[in-house]
This record gives structure tokens, C-alpha cells and sequence, in this order.
């Protein structure tokens, strides 16, 4: 009943409140910089490159979505950007290869792996994507089209990783994607892994199923689920495949055939007795071929077994390493490390099958070249795929970003470069998987970062040295248990307080050189959930990722050292308040207001407004539940309110509070960044230049900028610039048709971070942040019409601009300067003063905005920069005075050649239609001496580059340096002006001259042949 | 009233509900129902859309009457100033005159040939333009605009979607010409204006896209209503922007207009 009842409330205020909403587009012109790095990129888990061009690539990433080149990898662009970031296999129906598959939800099952939402077609060479089917298999491991029919479709999708699903098996479809039907199902717990089409004859198929399992703290690969199977009806009938193949139960089999001689078959069989078998008769039998480790290891995680599209005898393995064999298998050669290292862990190659000496390959850390049929590797540094897990910033100006990537390590960067932030500026720390990456509050050369399993060091950046401080065991502590994502936390109240955790809580006030264990074990400890050594099924495989019954989060309240929360990963949610002393567990509180239990606590966000506020993020999805957990509690943890959204997807792993408005909330999910601005009541996508579907795993607000920062787990550090206009613009404020939003002074600047060398290496570059503030507004409707112009205090036209139009949030850029000077006519190309304006002085400015007619005005007070101790008051008044003065010579100079060239014009026309010799003589002299006169003030036309050097530059020259930086005229420079305008005075003095000499005999002989032309003498007197 | 896409899903999710809410879920679905009849309405067509859009800037009709536009204006970046003037003579030929202090640039284009003359750069004679840049530009020479009698014109339109665009939900139709290239435009679902085009220039090898804004539209007395104000992005929060004062419509043209002075 009360739901219908404010169902009708809504419908009959709709129309006002729909309008005032804020939602997904009304921050849309917010600027997002991608920072990468392109150093090091991220796990690529597929590549299909055009045959027939050999140079448009679509590459399939972890996390990062789908990026296209179309020039064979000297650039790449994302194309996926508004649907799920986890791309499992990519198929080119080459036939139209403007026709693309994609099946989303990676298949390389590590504990950190992303989930898909079906398959996508695209017709149009990616530009437009449809979802065509397959939603609930979570993971597609490979997509064929039948390279005789275009119609026919093949998808293996090994299925749902952490739980139990019908939703498996191999698919196939016979009208390009609309219908599907299951051709090999198994059971709800083992779906297919791979698949291979005889190109020579389409009805004979090969797959192989799969059964696995992850569970919050234990991996199985392999069980009877497992088989290879073969078809000769084109998957209307199976027979399992198992001649000369070992004994079952088999784990993950990759299976590969050779295109050119496609009876010749291998595959990579985990069992008991791993390893490589060929087959030289379609798979009827098969042989054991003794391998090195690098083509056995790992193989639930290494699935890619390829062979040369032409000669069947060359067979690649992309592993840990890349082996190549040229003997159909029978022996191996590791790729050589010359030219650069390649990164370990393989998952995709491509190879042109017009030239096989071309391929490209995907690793953990993004892609790699070869020229030579894989011997040697060059990487392609433009693929900001990172995988972070966590970001930190620091206060220094440009504030640095640290973060830890899985399989990349450490690295910090400053957030903005000259010529942007590119590759080159990213310094690696540390290594393994990277984690939790902090600056030390108080020392700017020390960082804290660990890799996987709480290996946790001290490092010096400047010196490069570290110092291992990861706490230890004491005698009659149990053996601790480190998360694979152990956290390291500073605390938020007092900076020196270090935290970090494992089934313990420590904390150390010495930079870590020494702890004090300040917690029990705050986790459930069940000891069904430490088995970590069985881990892995048919294969070993014991990395920490398993490892469980840790603690994951730790948040000291902003408010008062005393109080800090602890989340674990079995679902414990615990505070202490003072200090460590006594610790209350409120896990059964959240789980009351609908969380599930034994969820992963992902983040605890404690308020900095009030110390009773706390809010927090639940990860359930390892027990295969995506559901997205947020909520609040306003009393310590006693009572918890979920938050509900629509909007929501993904697992939750990060929530954030603005540090100036209380009800601005951000929320990173596996699916995408969420915003409220009203407390946690609504809550919206946001879209502001970010993929829909990111992965965001941590987010901050750096404190000087008001920049968002986000560690994606697949786009690298994604900033959002200066979310301000979050804070300010409210539902009163949406409420009004146009709201102009600039009510803080604007300090004035020329702007930072020029300069820069271009980019040469071709490496991924982030872009400058904006240093000049832009002046803002709101727009509750796109206008059709709308003009932007800045008065001066006297009401002064400064500058016309050119605002957006856009619904919500506008921005126009005022470069905080009026209109260049006009500067005479002549020469090749234009002075450079023609094109830079003298900066406003400090002071009152008005805005109009003109918007469908209507004007709308603020006053912006513009002011000088009183902590910059290079540029006084007193400095600033005198470049401009001198800047005013350079301005009005440029433009007195134009003025006097237009005088000139109006004269020879006139002479010119003259001379042409007289025919009285005496008087053309006359007339070609006075034009001879001007023109000479006129060289001496600007340049002449001349064949070449440049122009030589007149008046006119010498004034231009002055006029830049000066009015071009923030800085007190030199005494040269002030002493050259004085120079200048004496030059120029006399230029003037000189045209007047030649006036005197000329003017009177000049139009005495013009009237004498034309006496009806009295506009003459009105013309000379120019 | 808008769109509420929340308050349909809510109704259905109460029609699951309870039998004895029923009586009241009638009333209200009715209500439900007309509020949103315009919304439910069956999915456009391509060619309904491009209808819509035609019938906005003021109907084939009055279109198929223009032969020949000539658009003065100002682009201005920054408090830089240029002076424009656009030329179009239907299907012969077009001309953009670029005044920057007292220095002319142009551009040129025919249906065979093409000149770009940029002193402001440094260029000293007309440069002929590649054979591929002439074939990218002919939808310049069409004074009507490609989507006007598009299908005698030998492009065709595909519907894409729906998709917003800077807050507005638009109609995003791809249109491939006769050439063969294809422009992506974004058609505002209420005013049906044309609010950007998007195309990929393809030349030699390779691959550019171009994202243009248009609005301020207007009506011209012969009936056609244009944009006035096309934005080009420049850089974060700054815009290339071809503020038009003037447009002239049907203007005698003198071809020798189309080859480069000498």
C-alpha cells in the first residue's frame, strides 16, 4: 500500500523533480585523464587481427576492455568503453571482418578474475556493439567462426567460476549470433574450455571440457568433468577422444591444429601426469611428447597452444615464457630476452597469416611484436591496461599517485609533467604483485609498499634501498595469515601511525622498524578455510591467493586515533575505541540489515564529520554472489542501512566520502563508479569521459586539486579533475534553469607544465591537467543558443567565448586574458603577438551568459597569487604597464603600415590609368620610397620559410616576453622597449616626412587629370 | 513529462506482488499507462527519424529549392578572431575563405579536384589535395545536406539507437554515402536537429575522427532552418567554434570561384 501510495505522489510531482534530478549526464563535462602508465600495461587475455590487412588488431583485456588498432600497433583506442571490462576471446568472421565477436568474462581463472555478461556482435569494425546472447556464462574462453560459413558460430564458455551453473558448455549458433543452442554440456560444474574447427572440413570440431572451482580459500582444476571430446557432424554427435592420452581425471586441456595439415593436432593435457601430446591423424591417437616446464606448468592459468598458420612443423607455446618449436613439437627454444624483456605469464598470440614472421602476443603485462616468428619481442608501450588494486596520493605540487598492479609491482608517478605524464615518468618501487603503495606523510623520498601475501618493505625512492617490516610471529601466536591483498594503512587521524594486518592487527608509530600487536585474532579462524596447501586440484599451486581468514581492511577514524575498524575477509567487521584495548565485533549488525555474512569486508570508510558514522563495502561475489554491498551506520556499527540503487553493478569494493560535503559519497564497484549527492539516498553512474563497466578497486580525493583519483584494475589511474562542481551543484541548484558557478576568487595563472619534448617513443602519454580555473555553470536544459562574454570592471568588453551548451555541468576555458594585438600586415606569416593577449589584472570581471536570449551575470574576482614570492604585486603592475605599452606599439605600428599600403594602393591605381608620363614618374617614385620605407617596417614576401626580421617582429619579439610569462621585466627588457618606441616614433616622423615631400605635388597632379576625384585628399590624409 | 524509466519497473515489480493490491494496481496502471504512452510507442525507423529531422529544417521541399549557400561568420578560439566564409554551390563546388589579419587562406573543392591554400602556415601556392581528401570531401559540395532526399542521393541510413549525447538523448543514425564513407549523427528525440555528426576521415591509410556540435538553429526566410554555431573540440573545455551571422541562400555563384587564384 505505502508503495503505491508514493508511486502516485511521484507520478503527480514527477515533472518537477524528474527535472531538478542529478544523475549520470549532468556531470558529463568533467575531464577524466587516463594515466596509465604504458610502462608497464596489463593482462591481455586476447588478440584477433584482419588477415586480409594484416594491421587492424583487436586486443581483449583483463580489465581494461577491448582496444582497436588499425595501424598494426603504433596506436591503440578502447572501443568497449561502455559495457563489461573483462573480455574473455575475440573472433573476426573474416570473411567481413568488419564483423566481431566478443565474448566478455576473461577465462583464466586466478582468484582475482573478472566476470563477462554474454556475447557482443559488432558489424561495423567496432563502433557499434549489440549483446547477442549467452549473459549468464560469466566466462567465454574462445569464439570461432566457421571459416567456411559465416552463419555458424562456435562459443566455449568454461561458465561460472565460484559457483555451481547450467550456464556452460560449448554453444553454437547457425544464424551469426541471434539463436544459440548447447552443443556439449557436461554438468553444472564443468563447462568447455576449448575448441578447434578443421578448416579444411567444417563438420569436424575438437573440444575440450573443463571442471574447476574457486572458493574464497581453496582452487580445484580437474575432476571427471573433464575430457577431450571430438565431432564429425559439426557438434550433432560427440565421442570422447582418449587414446594414448593419460589417465583421467584430466584438469584444463589446450588443444591446437595445425591450419595447413590440420590431421596434426596437440594438446596440453593437465592429469596426473601433465603434459604435451601429439596427434598425427585428427586426434584418433595421440603420443606423449617429453616437454620442459614452460609448456606444462600452470595450465588451468597458460591455455594458448597455437601453431603457424602455414608450416605445420612450427608450434608455439605462450606461457610462462614464450617457447617456439620448429620440429612439430618435439623440442622447444625459449624466446630470447635481447631487445628488451619479455614479460612473464602468455595468454593470446596472433600471428599474420600473410606474414608469419609477424606476430603479437598478450601477457600479464600488456602486448609484444615479433618480427622474427617470436625469437625476439618489442613491446608496445601505448596500452594503459594496468591492473591497480590500490592508489595513494601525497600533497608535494604536482601531487604524486602510487599504486601496486597485479603482476606489476609498485610505481609512483607525479600527476602531471611537462608535455603530460608519460611512461618515462613512472618509477617502478617495488615488485611481484603490487598492492597497497603509500608515501610516507611526513618524509617524501620514503614509501611503503609489499607484494603478494603481506611481503610488506620500507623503501627510500631517492636511493632505491628498502627494508623488509612485515611483522612477525611471537612466540605462542598462531602462524599468521597474510591476505594475497594484505593491507597497509597510515592512519587517518595521526599520520604516523602505521597499521598493517594479518590475522592480527599491528601497529607501529616508527615507520615500521618496530610493532606492537594491538588485536586478537579478529577473524572467525575456521580452520576448514586454511587448508591452503591442498590448493590447486590436479596441479599444485599454492601463491597466497588462497590464503584466507585474514584481515583485509583497516581504517583508523579521521576523527580520533582511538577508533579503528577492521574488516576481514569471512566477514568479521570490528572497532575498537581505544586504541586496540577492547575490540567489538558488529558483523551479525550488518548481516540484520540484509548483507550476507561471511562476506569479504572490503572496505570501512569511517566519516570525518562524525566519529559515530561509518560506512562500508561487502564483497560476497566468492561465493557467487555479484550483488553490490554498501551501507551506512550512524551509531557505531549498532544499526546498519544498506544502500539500494538500481544503478548498482558489480561486487562493492571501495566507498568514499568528500572531506568538504558529507553527502557526496563515491562508490567503485568490479562494474563501474557510483556517485550520491545526497547521502547514499540516489545514487548514479558515473559516465564523466570513464568506461561504464571500470573496474574500480580504490579511490581518493587528493586534497589540494579536489581530484578523484581511481585505481582501476584494468585502465591504469583514472583521474577525474577537480570534482567541485559535485559539491556544489545540489538539487536547489539543479532546480534552476542556469546557474553560473564560479564563487570563489580564481587565482590568476599563465598556466603550468608547458614545454615538454614531443612524444618520440610513442609511449602512452595522460595529458596535462587543467592549471587555469575554468569558469562554470549549470544548464537544466542544452540551449540552443548561448554566448559567453567577460567585462571589465568598467564595463569593458575583455573576451568573447565559446561556451558549450550541454545539460548539468558547463565549463568554458577563459584563458584569463583579453584580445590579442593587431599587428601590421606583410611578409610570409603572421608575428607571434597577433596571437597572445596580455593577462587581465586582479579585480572584479563579469560573466555574461546569454542563454536562448536571456542574460544571466556573476561577478568573478580574479587575484594575484600572494604565495608567489617570484611575481609580486608590484612586479605584476609594471609587466603590465610595460605589456599595455608593447600592446599599443604593435597596434600603432599596423596602423601606420595600413596607412602605408592605402597610399601605394592608391598610387598603384593611379599609375596604372595615367597616361602622362611625368606624373606616372611621380607617382613610382613616392610608391618606390614608401615601399623601400615600408621594408624597413616589415618584411617583404619572399620564396622559403620564415621572415626576415623588421620593426615589426623586434615589437612582436619584446611584446611576447614580456605579456607571455609571470615574471618583472627585465632591465633590458624594459630598456629595449624604450628603444623601440624611439624607433617607432620615428617611423612615424619619417612617413610624415615623406608626406611632406610628396602629398601636395602627388595629389596636385592626380587632380589636374581627374578633378572629379575629391576623395583623394581625404584618402592621403590617412 | 519525461522519461522515467524507474517508475515503470517499479509498476511491474508491484503487479507480481499480492492479488489483493489488484484493485488499486488498476487504477494506478491506468494511470501508469497514459502517463507514459508516448514512451511505449512502437520503436522509429531510420527513415521515419531522417523524416522527422527533414521535416525540422524546414522540408524537402524548401530544401530541394537550395542551390547554392553562402555563410558568413566568425570562428574564434580564445580571443583569437577569424573571419569565415563558406561557399557552396550545389554539387559544383565549395569554397571556405579563412581571413586571419589580412591574410586570406582557403580551401577548395570540386567534384574532381581540390586546393588547400594556408598562408597563415607558412604555404606560399595553392596545394593540391590528394585524390583521397577529394573523395572524403564531396558531402561538402551537397548544399542541401546529405540527409535530405538521401535515398535519391544514393547514401542510406542505419539506426543504430538511442544514445545521449552531452545529456540529450538522441537518435544515432549511421549514414553511408554514396562514396562509401559513413557519418555517424546524433539526432536530439525532441527537436529532431541534427546535435553532432561524427566521421572518420580515411586517407591514405590512414584514420581521423572529426566530431562536430552543431546548434542555434534558425529559420531562413526561403523556409530552411540552419545551424548557426558549429563547435569543433579543441582541447579540455575549450571549443573551435564557426559562429555564422550570415547566411545567404540561391546567391548568383561565379564558378571561376572554384579554382585557385593564380
Amino acid at each position: 500500500m505505502k508503495k503505491i501510495f508514493s508511486i502516485l505522489i511521484l507520478l503527480l510531482a514527477g515533472n518537477t523533480l524528474l527535472q531538478a534530478q542529478i544523475n549520470s549526464s549532468t556531470f558529463g563535462m568533467m575531464e577524466a585523464r587516463y594515466m596509465g602508465p604504458g610502462t608497464m600495461s596489463g593482462r591481455i587475455t586476447d588478440i584477433a587481427g584482419v588477415n586480409s590487412d594484416g594491421k587492424t588488431l583487436y586486443i581483449g583485456t583483463a580489465g581494461g576492455g577491448i582496444w582497436k588498432s588499425t595501424n598494426a600497433g603504433a596506436s591503440f583506442k578502447p572501443i568497449f568503453d561502455k559495457y563489461i571490462q573483462s573480455i574473455g576471446a575475440i573472433a573476426i568472421d573474416q570473411k567481413n571482418p568488419k564483423t566481431v565477436y566478443v565474448g566478455t568474462g576473461e577465462s583464466n581463472m586466478r582468484n582475482s578474475v573478472s566476470i563477462g555478461d554474454g556475447l557482443y556482435k559488432s558489424t561495423d569494425g567496432g563502433d557499434n556493439w549489440t549483446k547477442t546472447g549467452l549473459d549468464s556464462t560469466e566466462h567465454i574462453s574462445k569464439v570461432m567462426v566457421d571459416p567456411n560459413n559465416s552463419s555458424v558460430v562456435y562459443v566455449a564458455a568454461p561458465g561460472p567460476l565460484w559457483n555451481n551453473s547450467k550456464h556452460r558448455g560449448l554453444y553454437k549458433s547457425t544464424d551469426a549470433g541471434k539463436t544459440w543452442e548447447t552443443i556439449l554440456y557436461i554438468s553444472e560444474k564443468a563447462g568447455v574450455a576449448d575448441v578447434e574447427i578443421d578448416p579444411t572440413n567444417s563438420n569436424v570440431l575438437y573440444a575440450t571440457s573443463w571442471e574447476f572451482r574457486r572458493l574464497p580459500y581453496a582452487f580445484n582444476s580437474g575432476g571427471t568433468g573433464s575430457g577431450f571430446y571430438k565431432s564429425t557432424d559439426a557438434g550433432k554427435t560427440w565421442k570422447e577422444v582418449s587414446n594414448g592420452l593419460p589417465k583421467k581425471p584430466f584438469g584444463r586441456v589446450a588443444i591446437a591444429i595445425a591450419p595447413s595439415a590440420p590431421q596434426n593436432l596437440w594438446a596440453i593435457v593437465e592429469s596426473e601426469s601433465t603434459g604435451l601430446y601429439i596427434s598425427a591423424d585428427g586426434g584418433e591417437t595421440w603420443k606423449q611428447q617429453s616437454a620442459t616446464s614452460n609448456i606444462t606448468q600452470r595450465p588451468f592459468y597458460f591455455s594458448t597452444l597455437e601453431v603457424d598458420p602455414k608450416d605445420p612443423k612450427r608450434v608455439y607455446r605462450p606461457a610462462f615464457s614464450f617457447s617456439y618449436s620448429s620440429d612439430g613439437g618435439y623440442s622447444f627454444a625459449d624466446a630470447s630476452n635481447e631487445g628488451g624483456w619479455v614479460h612473464s605469464d602468455h595468454h593470446a598470440l596472433w600471428i599474420n597469416p600473410n606474414n608469419t614472421n609477424i606476430m603479437y602476443v598478450g601477457t600479464d603485462g600488456g602486448v609484444y611484436f615479433s618480427l622474427d616468428r617470436g625469437a625476439t619481442w618489442k613491446f608496445c608501450n601505448n596500452l594503459p591496461v594496468g591492473q591497480f588494486y590500490h592508489v595513494s596520493t601525497d600533497n608535494q605540487q604536482p601531487y604524486r599517485m602510487y599504486g601496486g598492479l597485479q603482476d606489476n609491482g609498485s610505481w609512483v608517478a607525479p600527476s602531471a609533467a611537462p608535455g603530460g605524464v608519460s611512461n618515462g615518468n613512472w618509477q617502478a618501487i617495488f615488485g611481484g604483485d603490487g598492492f597497497w603503495t603509500h608515501p610516507d606523510p611526513f618524509d617524501a623520498d620514503i614509501a611503503y609498499a609489499e607484494y603478494q601475501g603481506g611481503n610488506m618493505q620500507r623503501i627510500n625512492i631517492k636511493q632505491g634501498t628498502s627494508i623488509a617490516i612485515q611483522p612477525q610471529a611471537a612466540a605462542g601466536d598462531e602462524k599468521l595469515r597474510y591476505n594475497w591483498n594484505t593491507p597497509i594503512v597510515i592512519g587517518a587521524k595521526n599520520k604516523r601511525n602505521l597499521y598493517a594486518a594479518a590475522q592480527y592487527l599491528y601497529k607501529s608509530t616508527d615507520r615500521g622498524a618496530n610493532w606492537v600487536k594491538i588485536s586478537p585474532d579478529l577473524t572467525t579462524n575456521d580452520k576448514r578455510k586454511q587448508e591452503q596447501e591442498k590448493s590447486g586440484g590436479l596441479s599444485m599451486d599454492v601463491t597466497s591467493a588462497e590464503n584466507h581468514c585474514t584481515i583485509f581492511t583497516i581504517a583508523e577514524s579521521p576523527l580520533d586515533e582511538n577508533i579503528i575498524w577492521v574488516g576481514t575477509d569471512d566477514g568479521n567487521l570490528q572497532y575498537t575505541n581505544d586504541a586496540g584495548k577492547t575490540w567489538t565485533n558488529v558483523a551479525a549488525n550488518y548481516a540484520a540489515a540484509g548483507i550476507p555474512k561471511q562476506t569479504w569486508v572490503s572496505s570501512i570508510e569511517p566519516s570525518q564529520f562524525d566519529a559515530n558514522v561509518v560506512y562500508a563495502t561487502f564483497d560476497n561475489h566468492m561465493y557467487g554472489d555479484h550483488q553490490t554491498y554498501m551501507a551506512v551506520s550512524r551509531d557505531m556499527g549498532k544499526t546498519w542501512k544498506k544502500f539500494e540503487s538500481k544503478e548498482f553493478t558489480g561486487f562493492a569494493h571501495k566507498i568514499k566520502e568528500d572531506f568538504v560535503n558529507k553527502n557526496l559519497l563515491f562508490a567503485g564497484t568490479e562494474m563501474g563508479l557510483f556517485a550520491s549527492v545526497d547521502g547514499g539516498n540516489e545514487w548514479f553512474r558515473m559516465k564523466s569521459n570513464l568506461p561504464w563497466y571500470a573496474l574500480v578497486r580504490d579511490i581518493k580525493i587528493q586534497e589540494q586539486t579536489n581530484d578523484l583519483v581511481l585505481a582501476t584494475h584494468g585502465r591504469g589511474i583514472i583521474i577525474v579533475e577537480d570534482i567541485s562542481p559535485m559539491r556544489n551543484i545540489n538539487s536547489t541548484v539543479a532546480a534552476q534553469d542556469v546557474a553560473l558557478l564560479n564563487n570563489k576568487p580564481i587565482t590568476l595563472t599563465m598556466g603550468k607544465y608547458a614545454g615538454g619534448f614531443p612524444n618520440a617513443s610513442g609511449d602512452w602519454n595522460g595529458g596535462l591537467p587543467s592549471t587555469i580555473t575554468p569558469l562554470q555553470y549549470y544548464l537544466k536544459e542544452r540551449a540552443n543558443n548561448i554566448l559567453m562574454e567577460v567585462y571589465d570592471k568598467d564595463g569593458k568588453l575583455v573576451q568573447k567565448l565559446s561556451p558549450s551548451n550541454r545539460k548539468g555541468y558547463n565549463k568554458v576555458m577563459w584563458n584569463q586574458r583579453s584580445n590579442p594585438p593587431k599587428t601590421a600586415k606583410g611578409g610570409n606569416q603572421m608575428e607571434q603577438a597577433g596571437f597572445l593577449a596580455p593577462q587581465v589584472m586582479p579585480g572584479d570581471y563579469t560573466i555574461k551568459l546569454k542563454v536562448n536570449g536571456k542574460e544571466h551575470t556573476q561577478t568573478v574576482k580574479l587575484v594575484h597569487d600572494a604565495t608567489n614570492k617570484d611575481f609580486t604585486m608590484q612586479d605584476r603592475e609594471l609587466q603590465y604597464k610595460t605589456g599595455q605599452e608593447l600592446f599599443a606599439m604593435n597596434e600603432r605600428l599596423a596602423t601606420l603600415v595600413d596607412s602605408i599600403n592605402t597610399t601605394q594602393s592608391m598610387l598603384k591605381k593611379h599609375m596604372d590609368s595615367t597616361k602622362n608620363k611625368k606624373t606616372k614618374t611621380l607617382l613610382q617614385d613616392y610608391w618606390n620610397k614608401l615601399e623601400e620605407f615600408r621594408l624597413t617596417l616589415v618584411p617583404p614576401v619572399m620564396k622559403g620559410t620564415g621572415d626576415l626580421k623588421r620593426l615589426r617582429s623586434d615589437i612582436s619579439d619584446a611584446y611576447t616576453a614580456v605579456v607571455g610569462q609571470e615574471a618583472k621585466p627585465s632591465n633590458l627588457q624594459l630598456q629595449r622597449v624604450a628603444a623601440l618606441k624611439t624607433e617607432l616614433s620615428k617611423a612615424v616622423q619619417k612617413n610624415q616626412e615623406l608626406k611632406q615631400q610628396f602629398e601636395k605635388k602627388v595629389t596636385d597632379a592626380i587632380n589636374k587629370e581627374m578633378p572629379k576625384r575629391p576623395e583623394v585628399n581625404k584618402q592621403m590624409k590617412n | 513529462m519525461k522519461q522515467l524509466p524507474g517508475f515503470r519497473s517499479t509498476g511491474v515489480t508491484i503487479q507480481n506482488n499480492k492479488k489483493e493490491q489488484m484493485k488499486i494496481l488498476k487504477s494506478v496502471s491506468l494511470l501508469l499507462v497514459t502517463a507514459f504512452s508516448f514512451t511505449t510507442i512502437k520503436a522509429q525507423t531510420a527513415d521515419e527519424i531522417v523524416n522527422k529531422h527533414v521535416e525540422a529544417i524546414g522540408g524537402t521541399e524548401n530544401w530541394k529549392k537550395v542551390n547554392s549557400m553562402i555563410m558568413t561568420g566568425t570562428m574564434s578560439v580564445q580571443g583569437m578572431n577569424l573571419d569565415v566564409i563558406t561557399t557552396v554551390l550545389h554539387n559544383k563546388g565549395s569554397r571556405q575563405d579563412v581571413n586571419a589579419m589580412g591574410m586570406n587562406n582557403y580551401q577548395i573543392l570540386t567534384p574532381t579536384e581540390g586546393w588547400n591554400f594556408f598562408p597563415i602556415q607558412g604555404q606560399q601556392a595553392p596545394e593540391a589535395m590528394t585524390a583521397d581528401d577529394v573523395k572524403d570531401g564531396q558531402s561538402n559540395l551537397d548544399a542541401q545536406g546529405s540527409l535530405v532526399d538521401y535515398k535519391a542521393k544514393g547514401h542510406s541510413v542505419e539506426l543504430i539507437g538511442k544514445e545521449e549525447i552531452d545529456g540529450t538523448e538522441c537518435h544515432k543514425l549511421k549514414l553511408t554515402l554514396k562514396s562509401g564513407k559513413s557519418e555517424t549523427y546524433f539526432i536530439d528525440a525532441k527537436t529532431f536537429y541534427v546535435l553532432r555528426v561524427v566521421s572518420v576521415k580515411k586517407a591514405n591509410g590512414q584514420e581521423a575522427e572529426l566530431s562536430t556540435t552543431l546548434s542555434n538553429y534558425q529559420k531562413l526566410p526561403e523556409g530552411v532552418v540552419v545551424a548557426m554555431s558549429i563547435s569543433v573540440p579543441f582541447g579540455p573545455g575549450v571549443n573551435f567554434d564557426y559562429s555564422i551571422s550570415k547566411v545567404e541562400i540561391n546567391k548568383a555563384i561565379d564558378e571561376s570561384i572554384f579554382k585557385p587564384a593564380k
